[in-house]
């Protein structure tokens, strides 16, 4: 099993590495065309991928990944099943900060709440934020990216002052007591 | 013009639109050029429908003519009802040279001599494909003008496609088309739809296919590459390798129209808990239907997203392969008698 690790690769000057895993494949394209485009001051790459782990062939070429971020649609049980499962197969060195989770789909009515609820259970365990973001618009698709651009851009070390962890133990997910019992 | 003329001119002429009256009746070939110049296509088409019927009575049209105009309704918009498949089988020496005037003249006949009360109009159109309008009546009654049969036969080819017949006269029907296309039987090719084109592509293979290749990959180019140099794909080797294998299974490019599949399941169940259900002995009975106004379109996405696993299961990908979307699953394996009709899994 191939583990996907944060620091094996050495960082490029002014270069932040994301990686969007989305079973759908529907939000993370129109993320990443926004992400490309919006940031001009530093060089913004962007992985796409399915699924964990990533196939063996693009090792050589993948840049060293800055921040993770799965994408789950709460309307697909699928999807949210297939991100319990990618989880597995990233290196513990990215749960310093370099994690995110972004739920869409959560205003959808027809929804369970449980399936939100484990969204924000597992975050809450991995000490990682957890985003809601529109995917229908292209107004929340724009404020999806920008958050991620600057949520990847403290995890790249690009922004003085700040790092992932400092970053982390301050908009990690946290769970109220009450919901934690069960 | 009788009642039963009158109230078919009414019934074609309304289902018509207004653009396509002109041509429509141009090609007729029973009202004269100069009479339709009298005939005003602006009017209401109740209005129109009158001068149209005196227009009619002055030519002495009947029943036999009016129906010719329904059937080139018909012919030119074949996507009305839902067509049915049948295929001929064990063709004799001279099925290949049936022709039309003989093809004619025996399915009348043939038809004509279990039925003292049928009418029948052969036409062939362009496409090769013979069209044929079947009003039936029986022994004491005239035909019923008003509930037609309509059979499509492309000659020499083995399939038949038919639509709004009754069970009472299939049997009728079947052995004329056997013995005038000099075929020894026919069956039902379990492939049914609103689309005839389709169906004729479906089973005739008339569509983008696309077969297994071990080294060049065609579908390269026209999937699209990120539009940005800084956006890279994990998968992108794997996503090509599922839109292959979903156009292997499924045709490229537009597929035929096809809009159910039905899989009739008659085999034990499998799965945890209810004891109730596993140890029963006779088969668990349920039916799946899948609908779409794209059937085939929709699967191929499914595949080529991942939504579907990837190999396409031989459940969906024989809709292609045997072309039928009605399938019968029964246990492997001797016994039932259900097997005979459908496909073993």
């Amino acid at each position: 099993m191939a583990l996907l690790t944060p620091f094996n690769k050495m960082p490029e000057l002014n270069t932040a590495n994301i990686l969007l895993v989305e079973n759908e494949e529907q939000f993370q394209t129109k993320l990443a065309d926004v992400i490309v485009n919006y940031e001009k001051q530093i060089n913004v790459n962007v992985r796409l991928a399915r699924k964990l782990p990533l196939p063996i062939e693009n090792a050589d070429t993948r840049p060293r990944i800055d921040l993770v971020v799965f994408i789950v649609n709460l309307i697909y049980e699928r999807s949210l099943q297939a991100m319990e499962s990618s989880i597995k197969h990233l290196d513990s060195g990215f749960f310093v900060g370099k994690v995110c989770f972004l739920v869409t789909g959560a205003r959808c009515g027809s929804v369970s709440h449980e399936r939100l609820l484990s969204v924000r259970k597992l975050a809450a365990s991995l000490h990682c934020p957890m985003l809601c973001a529109e995917d229908q618009t292209t107004e929340g698709v724009r404020a999806a990216a920008l958050r991620l651009l600057s949520i990847v851009k403290v995890s790249a070390g690009l922004v003085p002052t700040a790092t992932a962890l400092y970053l982390s133990a301050l908009t990690r997910c946290t769970l109220p007591a009450e919901l934690d019992q069960d | 013009m009788d009642d039963i003329a009158t109230d078919i001119l009414r019934r074609t002429i309304r289902k018509i639109p207004v653009k396509k009256l002109q041509d429509t009746l141009k090609s007729w070939e029973h009202i004269s050029t100069s009479q339709l110049e009298t005939l005003d296509f602006s009017q209401p088409k109740w209005v129109f429908l009158e001068n149209l019927r005196s227009l009619c009575e002055e030519n002495d049209l009947n029943v036999k003519h009016v129906t010719e105009l329904e059937m080139i309704y018909h012919i030119r918009n074949p996507n009305q009802g839902t067509w049915h498949a049948c295929q001929l089988l064990e063709a004799e020496d001279e099925a290949l040279s049936v022709e039309l005037t003989q093809f004619r003249e025996q399915f009348k006949a043939h038809l004509m001599e279990v039925m003292r009360h049928v009418s029948v109009k052969i036409k062939k159109h362009e496409d090769q494909a013979i069209w044929i309008r079947i009003a039936w009546g029986d022994n004491f009654n005239k035909p019923n003008q008003l509930k037609p049969t309509y059979v499509v036969h492309y000659l020499q080819t083995p399939y038949v496609f038919v639509s709004k017949l009754s069970s009472k006269h299939k049997p009728y029907l079947y052995q004329a088309l056997v013995l005038s296309t000099r075929h020894s039987s026919i069956k039902d090719a379990h492939l049914s739809g609103s689309s005839l084109i389709a169906l004729r592509d479906l089973l005739m293979r008339q569509y983008q296919q696309v077969f297994p290749t071990n080294q060049s990959r065609p579908l390269q180019e026209r999937n699209a590459l990120p539009s940005h140099p800084n956006i890279g794909k994990e998968h992108a080797e794997l996503a090509e390798k599922r839109l292959q294998m979903a156009c292997e299974a499924f045709g490229d490019g537009t597929v035929p129209k096809l809009e159910t599949a039905v899989y009739r399941l008659e085999t034990k169940y499998k799965g945890n808990g209810n004891d109730t259900l596993i140890d029963r002995d006779e088969p668990f009975k349920g039916v799946v239907q899948f609908t779409s106004t794209n059937l085939l379109e929709s699967l191929r996405h499914c595949v080529a997203s991942g939504m579907a696993d990837a190999p396409v299961t031989p459940l969906l990908s024989s809709i292609t392969q045997k072309g039928r979307n009605y399938f019968v699953i029964t246990e492997k394996g001797p016994g039932a008698a259900s097997q005979m009709t459908g496909r073993k899994i």
